[in-house]
C-alpha cells in the first residue's frame, strides 16, 4: 500500500519522500507494545486496527485508479480477518489472569489527525499513515514471534498457557484464510 | 397659445444655461452613482466578486451605464486592471462584476474602486463620468491563520498549456524558503518581504492525481504544498448520433475523445438537451444516453449534446426524424419445419415497430460453402423456403430487418443451423481389384473409394458385395462389409466371376459397381517400361487399343515399399490415352510402377502396358556388398549377386569397379581415374546391369590391390567408401605347397608307425646287450671265411688272479645309500709283480660283478670270451654310439627299474681303439699291437644309476672309462 500510495501520488521526489515519514506517536512504538500485558496488547492492537480501517476508509478518496482500490480493499479485509483472530485470542485468556497489571502507557490517539480539505497535506498525512502502519504492524508481529521463541516469557506473563494455545491458532487460522505470513502481517 | 410659447423659450433657456453649468462643474456628484460597494473573493478561483447598487432611479426606470472599475495590488497606486463594464441598470438592482486574478489572492494586498456614466441614448446630457468610490481594500493574509508558511493557490484546476501563477507567505522574514514543481526547483520572484510569486509557464500533464508543489523552509522540518490539477484539453464529442429500435425510446451515442486525464470527481460531464421540447437530462455514460420518446409522437428532434468541465464546455447539434432512425432489433424465434433432403422452410419473429411499419428481411443461407441470399417483407412473423438443398448437409441461415420504409440500419444477425435428411446414395462406388495367384485358387482383394460427401447423401453404414459366378449363375454369394472398410479379400477358384458392389446407408443403396474377375489372373508379359517422372507427378501414355474399350485404368501404389502398398486407381475414359498421374504420396528415390488396363465391354480388366519410373531419381546411397573368389597371383573374382537393383533410388545402369595398385598403370579396358581424396586409382566401366560378377586380370604376384564397385545412374554412382583390400599370393607357393604336404605326411607316418613298432625295431637295430650269435658279425665273420675267428667264451679265459674286495653281507641299501658303495670288482691281474714299462702284452678287460648282479637270473648273458681281437669287435660301432647307449641304459635304468627290485643292470660296452682312423678300421683290419684293449663291459652301481644330475652322470662315465684305462 505504501508503495502504491507514493508513486501514484507522486511522492517519490527527493525532497519530499523524506516527509514521508510516521508522525511520532501516531502509533505504539515496539517497546511501549512488549511492555504491555498480553491483555492489554491484544486490547490495543484490537482498537489500533480498528482506527486502522478507518483512516483506510477515508484513504480511499485520494486513490484514483481501480486496480489501486482493488488493493486497499484487499488489505482491509485482511485487516477485518486479523483484528477477528485478535478478538478470539483476547477471548481466550483466562479472566482471571493478567487483571492487575498496570495500564501501560500507550497514546490513545487516533493514528492520524483529521483529514485536512488540503489535497497536499492529505496526501502527506495519508503517506505518512501508512508508514506508520506498515512499522507497526512489523512491531506487532515481532511480539508475537517472542512469544512464539519465549516460553519463560510466556511462562511468566500466561500461567496457565491458554495464550500460547491461542498463538498456535492465530497462526494457523492466518494460514487458512491465507492472511500474510508470520513476520508480513496485512499491509 | 402666446403664454405657451414662452413658458416653452424659458425652459429651453433654463435647460441650455443648466447643461452649462454642469459641464462647467465636473465636481458636482452624479446622481445615479454607484453605492454600497462590496467586495468578496473566491480563493479557489482566484475571483474578486464586486457588487454595488445603483440608487435614484425612479421605478421602474431602466438607465443604461458604464461603470469603469479600477484594481491595483499591493498599493492603491499599482493599478493593475482597468474595466468598462456596460450594462442596463434597474430600479433597486444590486449588480454584480468578477475579476479572476492571475495572482492568488492570498499572496498579496488587492484595492478597488469604480465610477460610473449614463450610457443612455434618453440621457444624452448624463454622459459624464462620476466620481471614483473610495478604494475597497481586499487583504486575505490576515485571515490565514498563524502557520509558519502557506503555499497558494490551493486545488487549481488548468488546462494543459496554461500558465500558472504559484506564490508562497511565509510568516517569518528570516526563513529561506525554496519551492519546487515535482522535485525541481522553482526561481521566483519576492513580491514583499515574506512573498514570493512563481510563473509557470505552458503546464504539461504529469498524472491523474495532479502535479505537487512545494515549498519548505531551509531550516526546519516544515513543508507546505499544493496540487495543480492539469487537465487534457477538452475534445468536442464526435460521432454524434441517435437512432431508436423500438419507437419509443431514442438511444443516443458519440465518442468522447481522448480522456482529459482527471480524477473523476474534476472529470467532464455530459447534457443531451432537446429544442423543441426544451427538456435536458445528465447523461450518466461519457459515450451514450438514452432518451424517452415523446408520447405525442414528436417526429422531429433537434438535439445539442455539450461535453463540459470546470474549464471548459464543448457542444455538438443533431437535427433527425423519428422515423428515419429506426434501427430494428435482431429478428428471434428462427425455426425450420418439414426438413427434407432437399428442402426446408424457415420461420422467425420481428420486434413491432408501430403498427405501420414493414420490415424487410435479409435471408442467408450458408451451406457447402456456397452462400445464397433473400429478401423477405415481413410484418410480424417471417417465412422462408429453402429448396434445391443437398441431403444430410448441415446448414447455417442467418436473419437480419432493416425499416422497409425508410432504410437507416440492418439489426444484428440472428443464426440458427439446420441439417437435412439422409438420401440413397447417388453413385456407385468406385471399385478396383487386385488379383493373384495362390495354392490354384484366385485371391482377390477388392479396393473400393469412399463416397464423397455428395454422392452418399448421409452416413455410409456397410457396403454389399454380390459375388455371381457367370459359368455357373445360378450360384452366388452375398457379403456385407461394415463401414468405413475400404476393401476386402476374397479368394475364388479359376471361374469367372462378376462382382456387384453397392454402398448403403440408413435410407437405401447406391447403384452397383459392376467388375469382371477372370479365373486367368492375366499375368500376361507386358515389358515394362520406363517414365520419368516430375514433381507435378507422372505423365503416362499408351496405345490405343484397336479393340473396344469401355475406359482404361491405371493404377499404382503409393507406399510400394510397404506390405501395403495402399492401391491407388485412376479410372480414364475411353477415348484417353494418357494421363499424368499425381499424388502427394510421391516420393524421390522410391520407384513406381504403374500398370494400364483396358476395360473391355464385357467389362473385364486386361493389362495393356507396365511403366515404372522415379518421380525423382537419386544418386545410389549405398554400394553392393562384394564378395571376392578364385583368389589367384594374377587375378581374384568380384561378385555381387545379392545386389538388388529394383530397390535401389534410381535406375541402375552399370557398375564401376575402381582398382587401386601401388604400380597404378592400368590395363586395357581400364582407365585411370581421380578419386575424390585426389587417389588415383583405374576404373572398369560394366555398361550391362544385370552383369554381376567381374574378374579382375593382369595383377602382380605378391602386391598389394584395394578394389570398390559401385553402381552408378544417371544421377549419378554410389559413394566412395571403404576399399576391399586384397594381396595376390606368390606364384610358387601352390607347387610347394603340392609336394611339401604329401612329404610332410609320409614323414609323419613313418614316425608314427616306428613309434608303434618302436620295441621291434629297437631288438631289431639297436638291443641293449648285443647277441654275438645273432648279430651279423657273424654272418661277417663266416663270410670271411676265417676260422681263426669265433667268439670266446668265458670258461676259455685263464684268469692271472682274482682279487676279492671285501664286502659285507646282509646288508641290503636303499637306493639313497647306494652311493656311499663302493662297487665291487673282480680284477684279472698279471702275474708279475710291478709293471716297468709298456711291453707287448695283451690286456682283456675282466667283467665286474657286483653281488646283486652276480644273484640277478635276468643276467643271462653270458661274457664274452677274450677270443675275438678287438680290432674286430670295434668294427661293431662307434665309441659315440656306445656312449650314448650307455646314457640312454643308464637313463633308462632310472625310468625302468624300480628301487629295490632290481639291484644290478648290466651294460655292455665296447671301446673303440685308442688311435686309429675310424674310417680305415673296416678297410684296415687292426694287426697285432703292442697294446690293444678292450672297454670293459661293466655293471653300472645302483648308487651311480640314481646320481640326482646328469653331470655325475657323466662324470660317472668318465670315472669308468678312466678306471678302465688303467693298466694292471
Amino acid at each position: 500500500l505504501l508503495s502504491l500510495q507514493i508513486k501514484s501520488q507522486g511522492l517519490d521526489k527527493d525532497g519530499l519522500k523524506e516527509h514521508c515519514r510516521e508522525r511520532p506517536g501516531a502509533f505504539p512504538s515496539k517497546d511501549a507494545l512488549q511492555r504491555l500485558s498480553k491483555r492489554e496488547f491484544l486490547r490495543t492492537l484490537h482498537t489500533m486496527l480498528g482506527s486502522i480501517l478507518h483512516r483506510l476508509t477515508a484513504l480511499q478518496r485520494d486513490v484514483p485508479k481501480a486496480q489501486d482500490l482493488e488493493t486497499l480493499n484487499r488489505a482491509k479485509q485482511n485487516i477485518r480477518g486479523f483484528r477477528n483472530n485478535i478478538h478470539c485470542m483476547a477471548r481466550l485468556l483466562p479472566d482471571s489472569s493478567e487483571t492487575t497489571e498496570p495500564t501501560p502507557a500507550v497514546p490513545a490517539t487516533s493514528p492520524s489527525p483529521t483529514p485536512t480539505s488540503d489535497t497536499f497535506q492529505r496526501r502527506l498525512e495519508g503517506c505518512r499513515f501508512l508508514h506508520g502502519y506498515h512499522r507497526f504492524m512489523h512491531s506487532v508481529g515481532q511480539v508475537f514471534q517472542e512469544w512464539g521463541e519465549s516460553p519463560s516469557r510466556r511462562r511468566r506473563h500466561s500461567p496457565h498457557g491458554g495464550l500460547r494455545k491461542g498463538v498456535r491458532r492465530l497462526q494457523l487460522s492466518r494460514r487458512n484464510k491465507r492472511l500474510p505470513p508470520r513476520g508480513q502481517l496485512p499491509r | 397659445m402666446a403664454l405657451f410659447s414662452v413658458l416653452q423659450t424659458t425652459f429651453l433657456l433654463a435647460s441650455l444655461s443648466l447643461r452649462t453649468y454642469q459641464t462647467e462643474v465636473w465636481s458636482e456628484p452624479l446622481p445615479w452613482a454607484p453605492e454600497s460597494l462590496k467586495v468578496s473573493i473566491n480563493s479557489t478561483r482566484q475571483c474578486l466578486h464586486l457588487q454595488w447598487s445603483v440608487h435614484n432611479l425612479a421605478y421602474h426606470q431602466e438607465l443604461k451605464m458604464v461603470f469603469q472599475i479600477e484594481i491595483s495590488r499591493i498599493k492603491t497606486s499599482n493599478v493593475i486592471w482597468v474595466e468598462d463594464y456596460s450594462t442596463t441598470v434597474k430600479w433597486n438592482q444590486v449588480l454584480h462584476w468578477s475579476w479572476e486574478s492571475k495572482l492568488p489572492l492570498e499572496c498579496a494586498k488587492h484595492f478597488l474602486r469604480m465610477r460610473s456614466a449614463v450610457d443612455d441614448a434618453k440621457t444624452p446630457e448624463q454622459r459624464f463620468w462620476s466620481n471614483w468610490s473610495s478604494w475597497e481594500e481586499v487583504d486575505v493574509q490576515n485571515s490565514l491563520g498563524h502557520e509558519p508558511l502557506f503555499v497558494f493557490p490551493k486545488d487549481k484546476l488548468v488546462e494543459e498549456g496554461s500558465n500558472v501563477t504559484i506564490c508562497y507567505v511565509s510568516r517569518s522574514q528570516q526563513n529561506n524558503i525554496s519551492c519546487y514543481l515535482e522535485g525541481v526547483r522553482m526561481q521566483g520572484e519576492q513580491l514583499g518581504p515574506n512573498v514570493s510569486m512563481f510563473n509557470l509557464n505552458h503546464v504539461a500533464f504529469i498524472r491523474e492525481t495532479g502535479t505537487n508543489i512545494y515549498c519548505k523552509v531551509d531550516q526546519g522540518d516544515v513543508i507546505k504544498g499544493v496540487v495543480l490539477f492539469v487537465s487534457k484539453v477538452l475534445e468536442e464529442p464526435k460521432d454524434f448520433s441517435c437512432e431508436t429500435q423500438d419507437l419509443t425510446t431514442l438511444n443516443c451515442t458519440w465518442d468522447p475523445g481522448r480522456d482529459t486525464g482527471l480524477l473523476k470527481q474534476l472529470s467532464q460531464s455530459y447534457t443531451l438537451f432537446e429544442s423543441f421540447s426544451g427538456k435536458k437530462i445528465l447523461c450518466k455514460h461519457k459515450s451514450w444516453c438514452s432518451w424517452q420518446v415523446a408520447p405525442e409522437s414528436q417526429e422531429t428532434y433537434n438535439f445539442t449534446l455539450t461535453a463540459e468541465n470546470n474549464l471548459r464546455k464543448r457542444s455538438v447539434y443533431l437535427l433527425f426524424n423519428l422515423t428515419h432512425r429506426v434501427h430494428p432489433k435482431a429478428p428471434f424465434n428462427v425455426l425450420f419445419k418439414n426438413v427434407s433432403a432437399t428442402n426446408a422452410t424457415m420461420t422467425w419473429k420481428v420486434h413491432t415497430i408501430g403498427n405501420y411499419y414493414t420490415l424487410l428481411c435479409q435471408v442467408d443461407l450458408y451451406g457447402e460453402g456456397k452462400v445464397t441470399q433473400h429478401n423477405i417483407s415481413v410484418r410480424v412473423d417471417g417465412e422462408h423456403l429453402f429448396g434445391g438443398l443437398e441431403p444430410d448437409t448441415q446448414y447455417m441461415a442467418q436473419v437480419r430487418c432493416a425499416n422497409a420504409n425508410r432504410f437507416w440500419k440492418w439489426s444484428e444477425w440472428t443464426c440458427q443451423n439446420f441439417t437435412t435428411a439422409e438420401a440413397a446414395p447417388s453413385e456407385a462406388p468406385d471399385v478396383w481389384r487386385n488379383v493373384k495367384s495362390a495354392q490354384g485358387d484366385c485371391v482377390v482383394t477388392l479396393f473400393w473409394k469412399p463416397l464423397l460427401k455428395l454422392q452418399a447423401n448421409g452416413k455410409i453404414l456397410f457396403y454389399n458385395i454380390v459375388i455371381e459366378n457367370l459359368d455357373r449363375s445360378s450360384i452366388s454369394k452375398l457379403l456385407s462389409i461394415p463401414a468405413p472398410a475400404n476393401g476386402t479379400e476374397v479368394i475364388l477358384d479359376q471361374c469367372l466371376y462378376q462382382i456387384h458392389v453397392t454402398a448403403n446407408n440408413s435410407v437405401g443403396t447406391s447403384p452397383a459397381s459392376v467388375i469382371i474377375v477372370s479365373g486367368d489372373p492375366g499375368n500376361t508379359e507386358v515389358e515394362e517400361e520406363r517414365v520419368k517422372g516430375t514433381e507435378d507427378g507422372f505423365s503416362l501414355s499408351w496405345k490405343p487399343q484397336p479393340r473396344n474399350v469401355t475406359g482404361y485404368i491405371v493404377d499404382w501404389c503409393d507406399h510400394p515399399r510397404d506390405p501395403l502398398c495402399d492401391l491407388q486407381w485412376k479410372n480414364l475414359g475411353p477415348n484417353t490415352t494418357s494421363t499424368v498421374v499425381s499424388s502427394g504420396a510421391f516420393r524421390p528415390g522410391v520407384r513406381y510402377n504403374f500398370r494400364i488396363y483396358g476395360i473391355s465391354t464385357e467389362r473385364v480388366p486386361y493389362l495393356l502396358e507396365k511403366k515404372t519410373g522415379y518421380s525423382q531419381e537419386l544418386a545410389p546411397s549405398d554400394n553392393p556388398q562384394v564378395v571376392m573368389s578364385n583368389l589367384t597371383s594374377h587375378s581374384f573374382t568380384l561378385s555381387w549377386k545379392d545386389y538388388s537393383t529394383e530397390s535401389q533410388p534410381s535406375f541402375i545402369q552399370g557398375y564401376h569397379v575402381y582398382l587401386k595398385s601401388k604400380a597404378g598403370q592400368c590395363h586395357s579396358g581400364w582407365e585411370k581415374a581421380v578419386l575424390s581424396d585426389d587417389a588415383v586409382c583405374c576404373k572398369y566401366k560394366i555398361d550391362n546391369p544385370k552383369q554381376k560378377t567381374f574378374v579382375v586380370e593382369n595383377l602382380q604376384p605378391e602386391s598389394f590391390y584395394e578394389f570398390l564397385v559401385t553402381p552408378y545412374t544417371s544421377v549419378g554412382e554410389g559413394p566412395h567408401g571403404a576399399f576391399t583390400k586384397v594381396t595376390t599370393p606368390d606364384e610358387y607357393s601352390p607347387i610347394l605347397i603340392r609336394i611339401i604336404l604329401p612329404m610332410v605326411f609320409c614323414i609323419l607316418l613313418i614316425t608314427i608307425i616306428c613309434y608303434l613298432k618302436s620295441q621291434w625295431m629297437k631288438e631289431k637295430c639297436y638291443p641293449d646287450i648285443p647277441d654275438p650269435y645273432k648279430s651279423s658279425v657273424l654272418s661277417l665273420i663266416k663270410s670271411k671265411e676265417n676260422p681263426r675267428l669265433t667268439i670266446m667264451n668265458i670258461k676259455d679265459c685263464v684268469p692271472d688272479s682274482i682279487e676279492v674286495l671285501n664286502k659285507q653281507e646282509g646288508t641290503r641299501k636303499s637306493l639313497t645309500e647306494t652311493e656311499s658303495t663302493k662297487p665291487t670288482y673282480l680284477y684279472l691281474l698279471p702275474t708279475e709283480t710291478s709293471y716297468s714299462g709298456p711291453e707287448p702284452c695283451i690286456c682283456f678287460e675282466n667283467f665286474t660283478y657286483n653281488q646283486a648282479a652276480s644273484d640277478s637270473a635276468s643276467c643271462g648273458h653270458v661274457p664274452v670270451p677274450p677270443k675275438a681281437p678287438p680290432s674286430q669287435l670295434g668294427l661293431l660301432t662307434s665309441p659315440e654310439n656306445l656312449l650314448k647307449s650307455l646314457e640312454k641304459n643308464y637313463m633308462n635304468s632310472l625310468g625302468e627299474i624300480p628301487a629295490g627290485e632290481t639291484s644290478l643292470n648290466y651294460v655292455s660296452q665296447l671301446a673303440s681303439p685308442m688311435s686309429g682312423d675310424k674310417s680305415s678300421l673296416p678297410t684296415n683290419p687292426p694287426e697285432p699291437a703292442l697294446c690293444s684293449e678292450y672297454k670293459m663291459q661293466m655293471a653300472i652301481p645302483l648308487g651311480l644309476a640314481s646320481a640326482p644330475s646328469s653331470g655325475s652322470s657323466s662324470f660317472s662315465s668318465i670315472t669308468l672309462l678312466d678306471e678302465g684305462e688303467h693298466y694292471h
